[in-house]
């Protein structure tokens, strides 16, 4: 190698680019120069070219297509799709919220305290990859803003039950998500649904770990008496401000908001009418927690039921 | 799931995982690492696949994730390496024996496999980058967190030690290779 005279050896770099039309125009001037004048290097510079051609032609050539190798990656791709959860933080009239969907469909909507992801379920979640995607959840945001804003009373959202703690906690909010706009029931009424009447507490505390609040209505769901009890913890009043969007009136009482029961529409189980407070029928409804009560007729006659036969609503509506 | 601007993943999927594939069996040496390696590497594309920008290069963006895990692993055997001295030679003898020896038909062939398997990563690397995947000089001095200039002296430096690793051999010119 030594005996290489040191200009070859300069140009060398040079040469091979230039062979394997790497090379700038610059430098293709001068490799031809030295080439014009040295016969060893026209020779380097021709092992370069065909050595750059044999390598592009033995190896770019696509070989077979390793279809194994890609079902594998396909059935983990497919995997990893169904654990994630696309999410974005937004400003809302009720603060910071959290909205995630997977392909299923949305699957948490947290209120986010300061907006801070960090405080998110979806961190601590099994199983789950987030990922942000505005794009994903906007729609959803602009739907929920419009149900914020009274522009939309049904949020036909395909829902994601993944983040619910076990069947019960399902159960009890397939029959929260039944409640209907405007209208509420009680904790017990709930219990009732699923066949749990004694399960009043554990209900009251499946709805405390909501993972869709809003979507399904558990701010819909109040005391026995009345009372707000609880929402999401301790935020009682955005309990309050959902149902005041949906008409349902809450009274500020000492340490509580209290729904006015005697002040709204009753329906009893499995009726299709909706009755006066006052209704004779109310007296004998086996179950009187199942009865929902709903703030206004419209919202009863939205919900398909019609005025009770009995007692006339339709002819003497309650006063507001 | 579509992303504004972006093809689906599907069609990234079905677009480059062959390319991929095959550079990472040219930088792994051994078919197995190269299937894990190219999962990892689509894997990770999903993820950050929606905050790509509308106008990026897909492809150039596939082989810097590529290669970026391929140093990863080589970074991780070499640890190895110096616990087991013999990988090296396991691994030359893995060229010889792989999948593809059928293909292996000329012996210049066979030469140059050999030497781009013994070839320092980075070169190996922008080697493959730059003559067999032909992707710019920009991408692949990103992907080997180098300078475009550095990237050119790998190629030269891989190119030269083919040449000699040839010495006299006759190289077939392309299509009648097999």
């Amino acid at each position: 190698m030594s005996r290489t005279p040191r200009p070859c050896l300069e140009i060398e770099p040079a040469l091979a680019a230039t062979a394997t039309g790497d090379g700038a125009a610059a430098e293709a001037a001068r490799v031809e120069a030295h080439c014009a004048a040295c016969a060893p290097c026209r020779a380097t510079f021709a092992r370069y070219r065909d050595l750059g051609r044999a390598v592009a032609a033995w190896w770019r050539a696509p070989s077979p297509p390793p279809d194994a190798a890609r079902a594998r990656l396909e059935s983990r791709l497919a995997d990893l799709r169904k654990r994630t959860l696309l999410y974005r933080i937004f400003p809302s009239p009720l603060g910071a919220l959290l909205i995630a969907r997977s392909e299923e469909g949305v699957s948490l909507v947290e209120y986010l305290a300061g907006g801070d992801l960090r405080h998110s379920r979806l961190l601590g979640a099994a199983g789950v990859e987030a990922m942000e995607d505005g794009a994903e959840v906007e729609t959803l945001y602009r739907e929920l803003l419009e149900y914020l804003g009274h522009k939309r009373t049904r949020l036909e959202w395909p829902l994601d039950l993944r983040l619910a703690r076990s069947d019960f906690h399902r159960r009890v909010l397939a029959a929260t998500a039944a409640i209907p706009y405007g209208a509420v029931m009680s904790y017990a009424g709930v219990a009732c649904e699923i066949g749990q009447p004694a399960a009043v507490r554990a209900v009251a505390q499946a709805l405390r770990w909501n993972p869709l609040p809003i979507v399904v209505p558990c701010h819909r769901v109040v005391g026995a008496s009345g009372g707000l009890t609880g929402y999401a913890g301790d935020r009682i009043a955005l309990k309050q401000r959902l149902l005041a969007v949906e008409g349902v009136p809450a009274v500020r009482g000492r340490d509580d908001y209290r729904i006015p029961r005697d002040a709204m529409y009753a329906r009893t189980p499995g009726s299709a009418e909706y009755c006066l407070p006052s209704c004779a029928c109310l007296g004998h409804v086996e179950h009187p927690h199942r009865i929902v009560r709903f703030a206004s007729r419209a919202c009863a006659e939205a919900a398909g039921l019609a005025p009770c036969t009995d007692c006339r609503p339709d002819l003497h509506p309650l006063a507001r | 799931m579509s992303v504004m601007g972006q093809p689906p993943f599907d069609a990234v999927v079905a677009a480059h995982h062959g390319e991929i594939h095959r550079y990472l069996q040219r930088t792994t040496a051994r078919g197995s690492e190269a299937e894990d390696l190219a999962q990892e590497t689509f894997l990770r594309a999903y993820r950050a696949y929606r905050t790509l920008t509308p106008d990026a290069n897909v492809r150039a963006w596939l082989f810097t994730i590529a290669t970026n895990l391929t140093r990863n692993h080589f970074r991780a055997e070499g640890r190895r390496r110096r616990a087991f001295a013999e990988v090296r030679v396991t691994r030359a003898a893995a060229v010889a024996d792989g999948p593809e020896d059928a293909a292996l038909a000329s012996e210049a062939r066979a030469r140059v496999e050999a030497v781009v398997a013994r070839l320092p990563l980075k070169q190996r690397l922008a080697f493959l980058l730059r003559r067999v995947h032909d992707l710019d000089y920009d991408t692949i001095a990103r992907s080997l967190d180098c300078s475009s200039d550095s990237a050119r002296a790998h190629v030269f430096q891989a190119l030269r030690k083919i040449r000699l690793g040839l010495d006299g051999q006759e190289i077939p010119a392309p299509g009648v290779t097999r």
